[in-house]
């Protein structure tokens, strides 16, 4: 996924460490960040993010390696990798996570993807209709009892 | 038709037999033409202009980058095919574009492989290659969308169309510029850094703490900052080799 190959048509940015980027940045293509941003991110393709970066922003990507520093939210579709050095605080929406050991991880983490969330069966509609039949039956029973 | 500019500097001796030779080649693939010399006497602009609308269909440049530069900006508003036989100390354009050096490039023309390519556009102005900018705080907005700022070391931004900078060929059929910022470090008694980052983006505001200098490579003209770059899409129809980059 992250392969280290010189700047080719797959890599489309590269924010190198002398660089600070401030503002909403969008792309279709990879990313690869090794300086600072502020701001947004959002990227169709991965994302990695290189150890002495630092992002203060909230990210978007469908695969993403991290082993720097990300202040925000973090919603990654597929999978969302966190090295030793990396550091996140913020909430993250991910497909998978992986966590090396070492790494920091604060803030509220939700993975698995939409259509597992929807598979959830709704017990407490069936009990209370089973209640319901329970009570009828019961008071249908009482009665002709009281009546005796 | 045809129509062949030469360059000034052709005038020289040394290159009589290589013209001697072009124009043999030419007459040879039946596609010879009107031809104009220039010299510093006569405007490239008023002469071009008059052969455009007299019905000239393609234009063919006889000389190197920088004359290619100047036709751009007057070919460009105009539909009109661009040719090149590349002559001269500076070719890197012919290159780019798989056109072989001298009598080589007569058999390119012939074969008339058509590609419309982008154009780069800097305060009004069109610009083939590549833009230089060197310095320190230097801001560049980006797409309206987001801000770049180069505030550490020394720093060198290559905005190129056409071009092949750091390993990677610029592809000028994208609709986008490709900016390579390369920034230096020195440090006492120690080896230079120097780190590479990489954007593609379609327009582009340039301004500085200063006015910073930019100079544009075809033409090796300078313009100053505050400056805005753009792309226009398939601005030039433009004759290329099999040999091209992109």
């Amino acid at each position: 996924m992250f392969k280290e190959a010189p700047l080719t048509n797959e890599t489309d940015t590269i924010i190198g460490p002398s660089v600070k980027v401030e503002g909403d940045f969008v792309t279709e293509g990879n990313v690869i960040v090794e300086g600072m941003i502020c701001g947004t991110i959002k990227t169709a393709k991965n994302l990695k993010v290189g150890p002495k970066s630092k992002i203060f922003a909230n990210v978007s990507a469908e695969n993403a390696l991290i082993a720097g520093e990300i202040q925000g939210n973090i919603k990654v579709n597929d999978k969302l990798e966190l090295t030793s050095t990396g550091k996140i605080f913020g909430d993250i929406k991910v497909g998978t996570l992986i966590v090396a050991a070492g790494s920091t991880l604060n803030g509220k983490c939700q993975m698995g993807t939409i259509k597992e969330k929807s598979i959830k069966p709704d017990f407490s509609k069936q009990e209370k209709i089973e209640l319901k039949i329970l009570t009828e039956e019961a008071i249908a029973e009482k009665k002709p009892v009281k009546k005796k | 038709m045809y129509y062949y500019l030469y360059d000034s500097e052709l005038s020289d001796k040394k290159y009589n037999t290589v013209i001697a030779k072009i124009e043999t080649r030419l007459t040879d693939l039946g596609i010879n033409g009107k031809i104009n010399r220039l010299s510093f006497l006569k405007n490239i602009n008023q002469i071009l202009t008059e052969e455009i609308k007299s019905g000239v269909k393609t234009v063919i440049v006889v000389g190197d980058d920088k004359t290619i530069g100047q036709v751009i900006n007057l070919v460009a508003d105009f539909n009109i095919t661009l040719g090149l036989i590349p002559l001269g100390p500076n070719n890197n354009i012919a290159r780019l574009l798989g056109v072989p050096l001298g009598e080589d490039a007569c058999d390119v023309i012939s074969s008339r492989i058509i590609k419309k390519i982008d154009l780069g556009k800097i305060n009004n102005h069109y610009f083939l290659t590549d833009l230089i900018i060197s310095g320190k705080n230097i801001t560049l907005e980006c797409d309206n969308n987001y801000f770049i700022n180069l505030s550490e070391g020394n720093n060198i931004i290559d905005i190129g169309n056409l071009n092949y900078c750091y390993g990677s060929p610029t592809d000028p059929l994208d609709g986008q510029l490709d900016i390579f910022i390369e920034n230096a470090q020195k440090k006492f008694l120690r080896k230079t850094k120097s780190t590479l980052s990489h954007f593609k983006n379609a327009v582009l505001k340039i301004t500085g703490d200063k006015t910073v200098p930019i100079l544009i490579t075809d033409e090796k003209r300078i313009v100053k900052t505050p400056a805005e770059v753009t792309i226009v899409p398939k601005k030039l129809k433009i004759i290329v080799g099999k040999g091209r980059y992109f």
